[in-house]
């Protein structure tokens, strides 16, 4: 198991082709750092020391090359590491997940998701890292500093033994510093906790402190503690600052007994001039694989320190093989035998005792009780979710913890309580319990997946084709696609404004080029159109020439200018100290990513006019005006003169764009397709109002029988699968969630359906609708084991298993166990004789 | 509605709902920043006379303070039996600002309602905003949940002498 795996099994198991590699390169590289030194010996003695040009010549290539070669080596040996480094990292990562995802459920009901992200984001980091140095970075230096002494041993063994004598003070005296930074710097992190903590407290209790006038009290502890983490944080540093002192005195101490030494065996004729100076290059030489090998020792440290407690955190079995490992997974009967099942959460804590009960393949089950009776947890050890800790369930005649994680998704279907919704569409969200069976992630099992149809059935049955028809008519259809769908949709214009037009006539702003349209831009409203050319599209047109020419033509340009500034200002009043978030900008025309230049333009704006900014500010402000809905935004105020003078300038606009830029628009007509707007803007030329609570669904339903007889019905649900739910599916309700999730197990079509008040968000017609195709499509097909939180809808079960406190105290169809008038009957009466 | 009426639906409504936010007992002696967000965030409303506004059994993440018109309060399961009828500045269905519930009633409006409507979504991002704020809404929704219950207990206590089997405490 990978928790077990010591931090050398990722270095072993790393690419040792590239391993092998780096080692050559460092040899190599070691080589080529020696050398020059050998050359500088020979440029002062030989060449230099007898004249000799074309020696120097040579020596000075070599050198050169040298040098050269070395910092390729260095360069590619860098290259290397990181590879063997993010390799691992990323291995690391992707097996850790692996092993946290199969992780029992009791794991995470007590870690939290934030421990698992700062897992797997940042703290394998460090181990995964290392391993790229684990073993370029020792042998390099090790062998560089070797190779420095040994040539410093060739040019003098007396000279050289003298200069490596520092090394042993260093090597005792820096630990002992380091401990002791090590203590006060412990000491600088509780003291700096307890100032925080002391100026949270007295900023909490300001009103005390005013009322009593204790300023100078407050003032006294405060300075109490301050002045003690002054001395503490002198003492750290000043030990810091000691170590980098020791071991730079010991470092030029070297040069000092170099020359004392070296300088009196060169005037006595026993060293050449040459060898001392290459003495002194080898000597500064050692200093930097010797920092290297430090604080290589440090990392590794932290590094194996992390790394273990990472491990150990996640060093948990999981519970159930994933797949089978010798024959395929199991096509099973669903017939469910529960035997004395019990399941404790700690010793004496029993959440299930003694259960016991047999299910036919076909038969079905509802469960009801108390709150905490054990309902969840029954259907949660049947589907395999938690491991019983007693007794045994056989599902088709296998005991469910010897099954497989296979076995048991291929065979059995649940909807959870709160069921999760992924991030993606609604169809990726429909499919995502059937790609989950057969696609067993080996190649060439390519996953079985439902069709358009059967996702159109199934929405229908939980009662969410309305939601996603809604979806897909919202939607904008990406221009030229499809001529043919234009000409269904503009049919279906005409029918729904002579239809409907006057019955919904108040939950519609339909496009009047007399007036204002409050649920559309300002430059919407002002083209009336959608732009054909890029520098006419709405988030060019605030740098576009042309139009601002236009705007001062028709003296709109101030106005919007001001109306941009007041957006841009009001939105900083309200939205200036928070985090931004997408939810917060939805009444406001700024976008999210442009609140940080917004910020600095708002800056200027306090003391600035309009008129003083530059034409690139200037912009800025008119995109915002331009992208103002005076139905939905409301940060800055459309003043209704300014609403006319728009609606004015509307036909000078047209009349003159189309004599310049005859191409530049479509403009919105009746008989015309409406590019970049929604099929729904579409269909009723014109806007739903948001104002009005339901208009969108009253559209809707009015709209389906015209889309039904235009065949066009089926097309547009395609296009709202593709509507994207949002991280958790917080774009929908809910309900919708709820009935996505009962919508992808019926998916499935699994022997066994377990269903864990899979309904208990919905509306009572929603649910009754849900219970109706259980009854009707899925009883005596497929087991079903139902527990339910509401009683009117478990008439027609075949059993009736009434829990409390763990038990199963009561079991029977359901007229007979209003006959024995027991706990099922008292529910069903709401009479309660205890708690 | 005419045009006119609706654009001023902006700046000045949006200081308008601040003024409304501050006085509501659940917010009142919040900082302004919260309040401000908030009243930014908040949508108004029209609902026709006879319209649902939230229907029993019904999962709706919004609560409504209502601004004009008159809507009532109803049950609509087993039999529809009339409660309170409820106007201006009363703010109605504020639990399901905490956490996802079905209602409890029906509220229909009864003349054309106006409504300030918040959403849980909104409510519960600008909590996350200013931490320290959810603390303090917490326990002025509590004081009132404690007057309400008071206000039950005291009423209900004489005429239902059966309700005292299980008062106090919460069902099951």
């Amino acid at each position: 198991m990978i928790t077990r795996r010591p931090l050398f099994y990722w270095v072993k198991t790393s690419n040792w082709k590239l391993q092998i590699l780096l080692l050559i390169l460092i040899a190599v590289g070691v080589a080529a750092r020696v050398f020059p030194l050998e050359m500088q010996k020979r440029i002062v003695n030989q060449a230099i020391g007898l004249g000799k040009l074309n020696l120097l010549f040579l020596y000075c290539g070599l050198y050169l090359a040298a040098v050269f070669l070395a910092s390729v080596i260095k360069f590619l040996i860098n290259v290397i590491q990181t590879h063997l480094g993010q390799q691992t990292l990323a291995r690391l990562r992707k097996e850790l997940y692996a092993h946290i995802l199969t992780l029992p459920m009791s794991f995470f009901r007590r870690t939290s998701s934030g421990m698992v992200v700062s897992a797997l984001v940042t703290e394998v980091v460090s181990a995964g890292e290392l391993v790229g140095q684990a073993i370029a970075v020792p042998i390099n230096n090790i062998l560089t500093l070797l190779a420095f002494t040994g040539f410093m041993f060739y040019l003098n063994p007396l000279l050289a033994s003298l200069s490596l004598t520092i090394y042993p003070f260093i090597l005792f005296s820096i630990p002992i510093l380091q401990r002791r930074a090590n203590v006060e710097n412990k000491k600088r992190v509780d003291a700096t906790r307890s100032l925080s903590s002391k100026v949270g407290e007295t900023i909490s209790g300001i009103h005390e402190v005013h009322g009593n006038g204790s300023y100078h009290i407050e003032n006294r502890r405060f300075g109490e503690l301050v002045q003690e983490l002054l001395h503490i944080r002198v003492r750290w540093n000043v030990y810091r600052y000691a170590i980098k002192g020791l071991n730079n005195l010991f470092q030029n101490m070297g040069p000092f007994l170099l020359f004392i030494v070296g300088g009196y065996l060169a005037i006595n004729g026993r060293f050449d001039l040459g060898a001392l100076v290459a003495f002194l290059s080898a000597y500064e030489k050692l200093y930097d694989p010797w920092k290297e090998l430090m604080e290589f020792y440090q990392t590794y440290q932290e590094a194996s320190v992390s790394y273990r407690r990472l491990m150990e955190y996640f060093d948990e079995q999981p519970e159930f093989a994933l797949t089978p490992p010798d024959r395929e997974p199991y096509e099973l009967a669903a017939s469910i035998q529960v035997r004395d099942l019990s399941f404790s959460v700690a010793p004496r804590v029993h959440l299930l005792q003694k259960v016991s009960f047999d299910l036919e393949p076909g038969q079905s089950m509802a469960v009801v009780g108390f709150s905490g009776s054990g309902k969840s947890t029954l259907v949660h050890c049947i589907g395999q979710l938690y491991r019983y800790s007693g007794g045994s369930v056989k599902f088709g005649g296998h005991e469910v913890f010897e099954l497989t994680k296979q076995d048991v998704v291929r065979n059995a279907g649940i909807v959870a309580q709160t069921p999760y919704i992924f991030d993606g569409t609604i169809k990726e969200n429909l499919r995502y319990a059937c790609e989950a069976i057969y696609d067993s992630g080996k190649e060439g099992d390519a996953p079985r997946l439902p069709s358009l149809d059967e996702m159109i059935e199934v929405i229908q049955q939980v009662g969410l084709f309305m939601d996603v028809l809604r979806f897909g008519l919202n939607t904008v259809i990406e221009e030229d696609e499809d001529r043919e769908l234009h000409e269904r949709i503009i049919r279906i214009r005409y029918r729904f404004q002579s239809e409907f037009g006057e019955i919904l006539g108040d939950d519609i702003e339909f496009f009047d080029i007399k007036r204002y349209l409050i649920f559309s831009s300002v430059a919407s409203n002002l083209t009336f159109g959608t732009a054909q050319q890029d520098p006419f599209k709405s988030e060019n047109l605030s740098r576009n020439h042309y139009f601002l020419w236009f705007l001062e033509e028709s003296r709109l340009k101030q106005p919007l200018l001001e109306l941009g500034r007041d957006a841009a200002l009001q939105t900083m009043d309200i939205l200036g100290k928070i985090v931004p978030d997408a939810l917060f900008f939805e009444q406001s025309p700024m976008e999210p990513d442009e609140f940080e230049d917004y910020t600095i333009l708002s800056q200027k704006l306090q003391t600035s006019s309009t008129e003083e900014l530059g034409g690139a500010e200037q912009a800025m402000l008119l995109k915002l005006a331009l992208r103002f809905v005076a139905g939905v935004h409301t940060t800055g105020e459309l003043q209704p003169g300014l609403q006319d003078s728009v609606v004015q300038a509307r036909r000078e606009f047209r009349d003159q764009i189309q004599a310049d830029h005859p191409e530049a628009f479509s403009f919105y007509r009746m008989s015309g397709y409406l590019p970049s707007l929604s099929i729904l803007d579409n269909i009723l030329f014109g806007r739903s109002r948001m104002d009005i609570p339901g208009a969108q669904e009253r559209i809707a339903k009015s709209l389906m029988q015209l889309l039904i007889e235009e065949d066009l019905l089926e097309r547009i649900v395609e296009v709202g699968m593709d509507f994207r739910v949002g991280p958790k599916g917080d774009r929908l309700s809910g309900g919708q969630r709820q009935k996505l999730a009962i919508a992808r197990t019926f998916l499935k079509n699994s022997p066994l359906l377990i269903l864990d008040e899979a309904t208990s968000a919905l509306d009572n017609a929603s649910q009754k609708r849900i219970q109706g195709v259980l009854e009707s499509r899925w009883k005596g097909r497929s087991t079903i084991i139902a527990v339910a939180h509401r009683l009117d809808t478990i008439r027609n079960y075949d059993k009736i298993a009434v829990m409390k406190a763990g038990k199963i105290v009561e079991m029977g169809a359901f007229d007979e166990l209003l006959e024995r008038k027991g706990i099922l009957y008292e529910l069903v009466h709401g009479v309660k004789t205890e708690y | 509605m005419s045009s006119s009426t609706e654009s001023k639906q902006s700046t000045k409504d949006c200081k308008d709902n601040l003024q409304l936010l501050m006085h509501l007992p659940m917010l009142s002696g919040l900082p302004m920043e919260p309040i401000k967000l908030l009243a930014y965030l908040c949508k108004r409303h029209v609902f026709r006379p006879g319209q649902t506004i939230f229907r029993q059994e019904e999962v709706d993440a919004n609560a409504y303070l209502i601004l004009s018109g008159k809507a009532r309060l109803l049950l609509e399961e087993p039999q529809e039996i009339a409660l309170v009828e409820v106007g201006e500045m009363d703010f109605i269905g504020v639990l399901s600002l905490f956490c996802e519930m079905k209602r409890i009633y029906t509220l229909r409006a009864e003349t054309e309602v106006v409504s300030l409507t918040l959403s849980r979504e909104k409510f519960q991002k600008t909590l996350e905003q200013f931490p320290d704020v959810g603390p303090r809404i917490f326990e002025a929704t509590a004081r009132s949940i404690i007057r309400w219950e008071t206000h039950f207990v005291r009423e209900h206590l004489a005429k239902c002498p059966e309700c005292r089997n299980h008062m106090g405490i919460p069902p099951t």
